[in-house]
């Protein structure tokens, strides 16, 4: 990388508690106390920031153009450069890292909304896949996750209950996070009893299933430092994506998670994974983890701190959760993890995820001091 | 197995799909839809420009302001802002054609509200034409949107232009 990139600094991340269903607010309802929180954070009114991002699914919204309805409670009047992803909303950070490299924009707020619990996720996220030979079959991300589970158990050698003992390391770190959705702490052996979701997937292995709303707002040097007291600089970032037909790559490595590694590593200037102190992965599955630790280059267990939020397994938001790595990384390294804090963090990996069994990685590295020497 | 190829090409696949929601109204519209019950029509007030948003939002969406909780009532009568008139049958409902389907402006409100405008022929309506809710009978109400049966003419002069333009 010679370009010389701008730098660009999360300054502010807000969330609701993850729940399983709010019965009393629509996910515009949802959003807009998030949105006034982190431009709070930030000291900030919507007219200083020059854009806007959003990730949400209508699918899930179960109605045409649903994310039009978060555009009320974003304060996109007057009119806003605004864009909509059908993606976690950790993706829309990334365009709004690409647009702030174009010198077009210095601010941008970057929001997460969607409600799991109005659709079926296990319908809806079917429709990711290929109409004429695998959504018929009714896969879902459960059942598409235990196939990639038993073909990773058989080449690893991995077993239940080292599956157990991931859920259980994610279960106690998310009793310890006020925004998670599952906050009771679960032995492996406990977790081992629970009854197979899809063998050999326990119940215990897989993350409820929640909502909330997420903003993050992200602002370029020059701006970031007056709009936050500790902004955490982004040093790297890349993603990559598989093919969609889950029989057409293996399933047991990630090779696009690797790659997105490599080239954030590389432009960040971080010899390895293991050279910071906090890792949030989106892993939806204990052997999505050792899968993203492979790729990352991180021990299968030790090394840095792996989500200790309680990642994926204690709260897993659809649209949110790669976004909440994001804002995990950054609630670390600004000293805002609370109970959760890992001691001096200074660098943090966060990833984020979309579509079946990993297709689509985004790794970002993050940092408390703006250049590296 | 057979080599033959298919005689007749595969045209299309035919895949049908089940996609249940079950929304939640969230509490700012069940309120405005129970109320819609009593033949009362709510709204919420903007705690920055004081103006009127119908059906009730959590938050200015001009403003970015939040919206006072305490809801207000609104007369169930107001303006045509805007109209059309419909030729073509719309799938689900059952209305003789052609009808009005028009923005209605209520009384105090700071934006409009879609509906019919019936009781009167088409060609009749005009921007600024004074309207009244008609209610379905009491009973018969259900705490949805078509508890308003349509909105008619109440024979009240026409509203200048300026006092609605804002609201369309």
């Amino acid at each position: 990388m010679t370009a010389r990139l701008r730098d660009v600094a999360i300054v502010g991340f807000a969330q609701l508690p993850v729940v399983a269903r709010d019965e009393h607010r629509m996910a515009a309802e949802m959003l807009y106390p998030v949105v006034r929180e982190a431009l709070a954070q930030c000291g900030v009114e919507r007219d200083d920031i020059d854009y806007q991002v959003a990730g949400s699914t209508d699918y899930m919204d179960g109605r045409p153009f649903g994310f039009v309805m978060a555009l009320d409670v974003m304060g996109s009047w007057p009119p806003r450069q605004d864009l909509h992803l059908e993606m976690d909303a950790a993706f829309g950070a990334h365009y709004a890292w690409l647009r702030m490299q174009t010198g077009e924009i210095d601010t941008a707020l970057v929001v997460g909304h969607g409600k799991t619990s109005e659709g079926e996720p296990a319908r809806v996220l079917n429709l990711q896949l290929d109409p004429y030979y695998q959504a018929p079959l009714g896969l879902d991300p459960v059942s598409t996750a235990a196939l990639q589970a038993s073909a990773f158990m058989a080449r690893t050698g991995t077993t239940d209950g080292d599956l157990a003992e991931i859920a259980a390391r994610s279960r106690e770190a998310g009793a310890r996070n006020p925004d998670a959705q599952v906050r009771t702490p679960a032995s492996a052996e406990e977790l081992r009893r629970t009854p197979w979701a899809v063998e050999p997937l326990r119940e215990g292995y897989l993350p409820p299933v929640g909502e909330t709303a997420t903003c993050l707002v992200l602002a370029a040097a020059g701006r970031a430092e007056r709009l936050c007291d500790r902004p955490v600089w982004i040093h790297g970032v890349d993603q990559r994506v598989e093919l969609q037909t889950l029989g057409a790559r293996d399933l047991t490595r990630s090779a696009s998670a690797r790659l997105a590694a490599e080239r954030a590593f590389q432009m960040a200037g971080l010899a390895a994974a293991s050279d910071v102190d906090v890792v949030e992965l989106a892993a939806a599955t204990p052997v999505e983890e050792l899968i993203l630790r492979e790729a990352l280059g991180l021990p299968r267990r030790g090394g840095p701190v792996v989500n200790p939020s309680g990642g994926p397994l204690c709260a897993n938001p659809l649209m949110s959760t790669g976004a909440i790595r994001l804002g995990e990384c950054f609630r670390q390294l600004a000293g805002r993890a609370g109970a959760r804090a890992v001691p001096g963090a200074r660098r943090a990996i966060a990833h984020a995820t979309q579509g079946h069994c990993l297709q689509q990685n985004l790794v970002w590295v993050l940092g408390t001091e703006r250049r590296w020497a | 197995m057979s080599a033959e190829p298919p005689k007749e090409p595969v045209k299309y696949v035919e895949t049908t799909l089940r996609l249940p929601y079950h929304y939640v109204a969230g509490d700012w519209r069940a309120t405005y839809l129970r109320a819609l019950k009593d033949k009362r029509i709510l709204g919420s007030r903007c705690t920055k420009t004081g103006k009127v948003i119908v059906p009730p939002v959590v938050a200015s969406p001009e403003s970015f302001a939040p919206c006072d909780p305490e809801l207000v009532e609104l007369p169930a009568r107001g303006v045509v802002t805007t109209f059309c008139i419909v030729n073509i049958p719309v799938i689900g409902r059952s209305i003789e054609l052609p009808y009005v389907a028009a923005s209605v402006a209520l009384d105090g409100a700071a934006i409009s509200m879609y509906a019919l405008i019936q009781e009167c022929r088409p060609e009749e309506v005009r921007m600024g034409m004074r309207v009244e809710a008609v209610w379905k009978p009491d009973g018969e109400r259900t705490g949805s949107h078509e508890d308003i049966l349509y909105f008619r003419p109440t024979g009240e002069p026409d509203a200048p232009l300026a006092s609605f333009i804002d609201r369309l």
